[in-house]
């Protein structure tokens, strides 16, 4: 298959990550407020981890190419949950008071603007591939 | 003058000079002219499968596979499926230019022959 258009496949691999990256910080949005997780303890603030592609990038003759970006894993932040008083929830304590997940709402924002600012990079980056090759293609016109 | 023997029979109809366009014996315009040995020679030394014919298949293969590919992506994700609209858009950008690189590699090739219908002999 030619390759038509180049440095695509990079930043497609980046929109993925920086996509998956959105995802994860819609997750932890919309789990701001879940006490009681699957597990029975709160939510706990979800993490993703980006790594360049280098092994698969390795050709067998050993030479190098561009290693694409891909998302190595998604962690969990174990910073301990954040305790408020609330004798009335169900899954207050002993004490009345009650294990909230440890997702800051101003840092998620934060994060959300960053992911998207990079998205839009990258797309900025495929819009100018595409309209570099569109211009090379009009060579010797006009 | 030397005939050139045609490797695929519906192309040569159109266009009989159409295999003197291979890398080894030059480009069209610049060196199209040349002593009959030397054509000969260029025509016998190519390998059989890299002529300018089976070239030109191969991208018209390759620009066929991209709209498959395009109309593959394109329809998984108006029937639900988990495929990023990143990928989608890109696959039909990669389909339109390369069917353009297409269009403008027939475009050249129909002026190159007009312009030599039109010389004066």
């Amino acid at each position: 298959m030619i390759q038509i258009i180049s440095g695509i496949q990079n930043a497609s691999a980046a929109l993925d990550a920086e996509q998956t990256r959105l995802d994860v910080i819609s997750q932890n949005i919309a789990n701001a407020n879940t006490t009681h997780g699957v597990d029975g303890k709160p939510y706990q603030r979800q993490l993703v981890v980006f790594e360049s592609a280098l092994q698969q990038a390795v050709n067998s003759d050993g030479s190098l190419q561009m290693p694409p970006l891909q998302i190595a894993k998604i962690e969990k932040d174990t910073s301990p949950p954040i305790q408020i008083y609330d004798p009335g929830n169900p899954d207050a304590d002993g004490n009345g008071l009650v294990s909230m997940p440890n997702v800051n709402i101003n840092e998620e924002m934060a994060d959300l603007v960053s992911a998207s600012r990079a998205y839009e990079a990258n797309l900025a980056v495929v819009k100018n591939s595409h309209s570099m090759a569109m211009e090379t293609l009009a060579i010797g016109k006009g | 003058m030397t005939p050139i023997p045609a490797i695929n029979p519906n192309l040569s109809s159109i266009m009989p000079n159409v295999d003197m366009m291979t890398p080894e014996s030059g480009s069209l315009s610049t060196n199209g002219i040349q002593m009959p040995s030397e054509l000969a020679q260029a025509s016998s030394v190519q390998p059989p499968g890299d002529s300018f014919s089976s070239m030109l298949g191969q991208l018209v293969s390759d620009v066929n596979n991209q709209q498959a590919v395009s109309a593959q992506t394109v329809s998984a994700l108006q029937s639900g499926q988990s495929v990023p609209l990143h990928h989608a858009v890109i696959a039909m950008e990669e389909a339109n230019v390369s069917f353009q690189l297409m269009v403008e590699v027939r475009n050249r090739l129909l002026d190159s022959y007009q312009e030599i219908m039109r010389m004066q002999v």
